[in-house]
């Protein structure tokens, strides 16, 4: 008789389902990224930011606080479109920094300690593996981006007249729509760096600059040229591009949204591409 | 301290919370001594302690005088073939040894004609010139050992020397550390091959949870154990009747009879008196073939002191 | 021992360690930061013969035509006067706009407006002129030599402190100095190095010197490459008088820049690769800190390795045009720091550094399980 057929019994109980399981990645690497005290202090002072815009909301729905100030003063104190794209580019610096810190934990050390072969012979797919580790930075970067951006929102809404809703909605679904992607953006350059050079050191090194030096790449390509169109190998600029689409703010010059989007678009697929050809179940032996 | 041993006093190591060693305090005189222990006992903290790689958090080691924080002197006169597993990647064999050598202030000329001598002695020459990262397992021990012993070392420490190597590259080795024992060097090894640190060991040092539990050679450390009786195997033609003889000595706690009847185990807790008794036995005409101590090895020593620990 | 001999042992360490900062497959990226100026200057020195080749195919004005181009004309008018330009390209798009709040609604007033914007280009033989049109009326005229000798090298100033001293050298210096120890504690083979009859302080030495002789190199290479990069488009008399006049100094200057950028650097990144287990958010202060420089205080701004080098360099950069005035006003830059105080005051905190970098690494201990 077969040995199996003696002792072995397959498990057939309930067994959770496939996105319960997904998660299951980002919640330990939740776990593991807060047991970190820098973690805890970059998230801390990312707030800082959405605290002040809070103050700033209040003040400016007090007019009792700052009546008989000039009419100059009134219009800096407006809760407008310039208002929330001052939020989201300062947020969306912190977004670099915590993707720096926590990013290059999240693939580097399975490939180099050969443990992709582990994750993939479990049932989840390259698809899932990466989806999984990209919800762990989606999960955390929102921390710090469109949700005190929509609390900030919600409180503009609270204290400002009837109609100032209606006439801005535009305002919170371009905060999250912008954010979003800029999310996207930064969780995948984050992951394609981690998946790239195997050292979580370097490729926190990467990504820091991966952003500021080609920002400062495109302002070079624009001065020696004495050109606008350098911006394009600028993915914040890009961004910053929609941005303004989305809040119905003057696009800056160098850039059209058409354009921008399609930077981002080829960026995104690059970045894809990256992942694509580094997460392989294969064990390097050297 | 004695210029010629290798010394710890007192020393400790944590990790952290983690207990590394703990208040060891060794003399280990020159010869082949095995470091025995299970898993995660400390065997390898002791020799990164020893080579400076890690630094106590008390206490003191000299290597034959020297002090593991000088490793200027220290490392001039010791080799450490560690159990890390990993190589630079750009070297081949040759420039693996040779780069070492170059430190020690050889001439490239020198350098390259001991680190040559030095793979000979480990059998690597084919595969001297293929980059480390290529190498098996093995190859990847038998280089590392090749650079520990380069620069004709009086000390040599070997982490799991014999791990991954083949049975007639084993036995070159093992004959290799002979070789150095004899010349009045010290060889540090550890290993989990039991027979075989039974068979290379001139003294033990038996290790567990980061505590020296026992040192000195085998004999000597079994003779020091009184909790568990020393085993005999008796060979004879009248197993039945020496067994029943034995029996009414008071120091004998258990016989065992052979299937065969022509053997018997015999359990005593005082070796002495043993083998008086035998010795009367025989005088009464019991044809007696044989007696071997069968728990005179380090298998044995580790199970009574370190099995209970695992 | 002696120091000779330490000295010597100090040079094969960093013989050794050479090879791997100059050839290792990460090198890639060094150099590419390195030189990508230069392929940038280059381009653009082809690209300017290209186009003076193609405007002059395609005709030119007379320079008093160029001159006559004054904010409100319209297309028609400048059409008229000038001809067929040398380029034309026109888009529209829509501008919204918030406006104050209606008093009798308590509303806000939102104003939408359409835009048509051309652009002209005109070529008089010397001079291009390029024209924005908003709504069929000239906004802005921007007339300008596009070899300019004297722009061209502000250009480059700009780009060797915008770029170059605080991206390009500080990324690459991170690269090269944390791989020397942080590096090979990955790679899991810093042991080998420590087995060695060396002392610790010769081991840092040493491989310091590696990566200090790779990232100058490199670095001064590429400065140079660039530097030489922009004279080349310019006519063999202009460059012929910048050659007598300060431009041996100016090279050396901007070479002596870079050289020290590595050092300082370096020295900071190496010593962060000991001394810390994840350097990469102090990189990132110290990229901000580094980044922000020109808005601090005096005081503070000399409190970074950036102004000290800043104060060699020959031409200070210009600011972007798009500035406001008012940030303008903030960031006049901290009185330069003499040459003679500034490469002493560079090599006196590198040599602190380096000393806390030394009593790092004797503490060191091998424990490849915590990386």
């Amino acid at each position: 008789m077969a040995v199996y057929k003696r002792g072995y019994q397959r498990y057939q109980g309930p067994v959770t389902g496939h996105y319960t399981r997904l998660m299951a990645m980002p919640r330990y690497a939740w776990e593991r990224l807060f047991q970190q005290r820098l973690m805890i202090v970059l998230t801390a002072v990312s707030c800082l930011w959405p605290l002040l815009c809070a103050v700033f909301i209040y003040i400016s729905n007090h007019s009792e606080l700052w009546a008989g100030l000039g009419g100059g003063l009134k219009k800096m104190l407006a809760i407008d479109a310039a208002f929330f794209l001052v939020y989201m580019n300062v947020q969306s610096a912190f977004c670099i920094l915590l993707a720096a810190l926590a990013g290059p934990g999240l693939i580097a050390p399975d490939l180099s300690n050969n443990a992709l072969p582990l994750y993939f012979s479990r049932p989840l797919s390259r698809l899932d593996y990466v989806a999984a580790r990209m919800m762990t930075l989606i999960g955390m970067l929102s921390l710090v981006t469109w949700l005190p951006g929509l609390i900030l929102f919600g409180m503009q809404i609270g204290m400002a007249n009837s109609g100032w809703f209606a006439a801005h909605w535009h305002y919170g679904a371009g905060l999250i729509a912008g954010f979003f992607i800029w999310i996207l953006i930064v969780s995948m350059v984050a992951l394609a760096s981690s998946a790239y050079v195997k050292w979580r050191l370097i490729a926190g090194a990467l990504i820091l600059g991966f952003f500021f030096v080609l920002a400062g790449a495109a302002r070079m390509i624009n001065g020696i040229f004495r050109v606008e169109w350098g911006s394009v190998i600028n993915p914040a600029m890009a961004a910053y591009t929609v941005w303004c689409a989305l809040l119905g703010k003057e696009i800056p010059e160098g850039m059209d949204i058409s354009t921008s989007l399609l930077c981002l678009g080829g960026l995104i697929a690059a970045l894809g591409l990256i992942l694509e050809r580094k997460l392989r179940p294969v064990e390097v032996i050297s | 301290m004695s210029g010629y041993e290798i010394v710890f006093e007192d020393v400790s190591k944590f990790y952290g919370e983690v207990l590394g060693v703990n208040r060891v305090n060794l003399n280990v005189p020159p010869g082949i001594t095995s470091l025995v222990g299970p898993n995660g006992s400390g065997k390898t903290t002791l020799m990164n302690l020893m080579c400076g790689l890690i630094h106590p958090d008390r206490g003191a080691i000299s290597v034959r005088g020297l002090s593991p924080r000088d490793p200027e002197h220290m490392m001039r006169i010791t080799g450490y073939a560690t159990q890390f597993d990993a190589a630079p990647r750009w070297a081949t064999g040759f420039d693996f040894v040779t780069t070492a050598l170059l430190l020690f202030g050889y001439s490239r000329k020198e350098a390259e004609r001991k680190a040559w001598k030095a793979i000979e002695q480990v059998n690597l020459t084919d595969a001297a010139t293929r980059k480390v990262a290529g190498y098996s397992k093995g190859m990847r021990q038998r280089i590392r050992l090749a650079q520990a012993i380069a620069h004709d070392p009086q000390v040599l420490v070997l982490d799991e020397p014999l791990n991954g190597l083949d049975p007639l590259v084993r036995a070159e080795t093992i004959a290799l550390f002979r070789q150095f024992a004899a010349e009045g060097r010290h060889v540090i090894l550890s290993s989990h091959v039991l027979q075989e640190v039974d068979v290379i060991s001139d003294q033990v040092i038996l290790i567990a949870n980061g505590m020296i539990v026992a040192e000195g050679e085998i004999r000597g450390v079994r003779d020091e154990i009184s909790e568990h009786p020393s085993q005999f195997i008796i060979r004879c033609r009248d197993a039945s009747r020496i067994a029943s003889l034995l029996f009414n000595e008071e120091h004998v706690t258990e016989v065992r009879l052979n299937d065969d009847r022509l053997g018997l185990l015999v359990l005593t807790r005082n070796r002495e008196e043993f083998s008086r008794a035998l010795s009367r036995i025989a005088l009464a005409g019991h044809d007696i073939d044989g007696v071997i101590p069968a728990d005179e090895n380090v298998d044995a020593l580790y199970e009574y002191l370190i099995g209970g620990a695992r | 021992m002696t120091t000779r001999f330490r000295a010597r042992q100090a040079w094969t360490i960093a013989t050794l360690e050479m090879r791997r900062a100059f050839f290792s497959k990460r090198a890639f990226w060094v150099y590419l930061l390195a030189f990508f100026p230069a392929f940038i200057f280059i381009g653009h020195g082809v690209s300017l013969q290209w186009q003076i080749k193609r405007f002059n195919a395609r005709g030119k004005v007379a320079p008093a035509i160029i001159d006559s181009f004054k904010p409100g004309m319209t297309e028609r008018e400048i059409i008229a006067l000038a001809g067929n330009p040398q380029s034309d390209h026109e888009y529209t798009r829509r501008q919204r706009e918030d406006d104050d709040e209606d008093e009798s609604t308590g509303k806000r007033v939102i104003v939408e407006k359409t835009l048509h914007i051309r652009f002209l280009e005109y070529w008089d033989g010397n001079r291009r002129s390029y024209l924005r049109f908003e709504n069929g009326v000239l906004k802005s005229a921007r007339t300008r030599n596009p070899f300019d000798f004297q722009e061209d090298r502000s250009v480059y100033a700009g780009v060797f402190q915008l770029f170059y001293l605080r991206l390009a050298i500080f990324f690459g210096c991170l690269g090269i100095f944390m791989n020397l120890f942080r590096g090979e504690m990955l790679d899991k083979t810093l042991h080998f190095w420590f087995l060695a009859p060396a002392r610790r302080e010769v081991l840092l030495v040493g491989k310091y010197l590696a990566g200090l002789t790779a990232s100058s190199v490199i670095f001064t290479s590429g400065a140079l490459l660039s530097f030489f990069a922009v004279l080349w488009p310019h006519s063999g008399m202009e460059v012929q008088a910048f050659w007598q006049g300060p431009g041996v100094e100016h090279m050396l200057r901007y070479a002596l820049a870079a050289a020290l950028g590595c050092v300082g650097y370096g020295s900071v990144f190496l010593a962060a690769g000991l001394l810390l287990r994840n350097p990469i958010i102090p990189a990132a202060v110290l990229l901000v800190w580094e980044g922000i420089n020109g808005f601090l205080p005096d005081i503070l701004q000399k409190l970074s390795v950036l102004y000290y080098l800043q104060s060699l360099c020959p031409v200070p950069a210009p600011l972007e045009s798009d500035t406001p005035a008012l940030l303008k006003l903030i960031l006049a830059p901290a009185a330069p720091a003499s040459p003679w105080l500034a490469v002493p005051g560079l090599l006196v905190v590198t040599v602190l550094v380096l000393w806390a970098a030394a009593q790092a690494v004797k503490r060191l201990e091998i424990n490849y399980s915590t990386e």
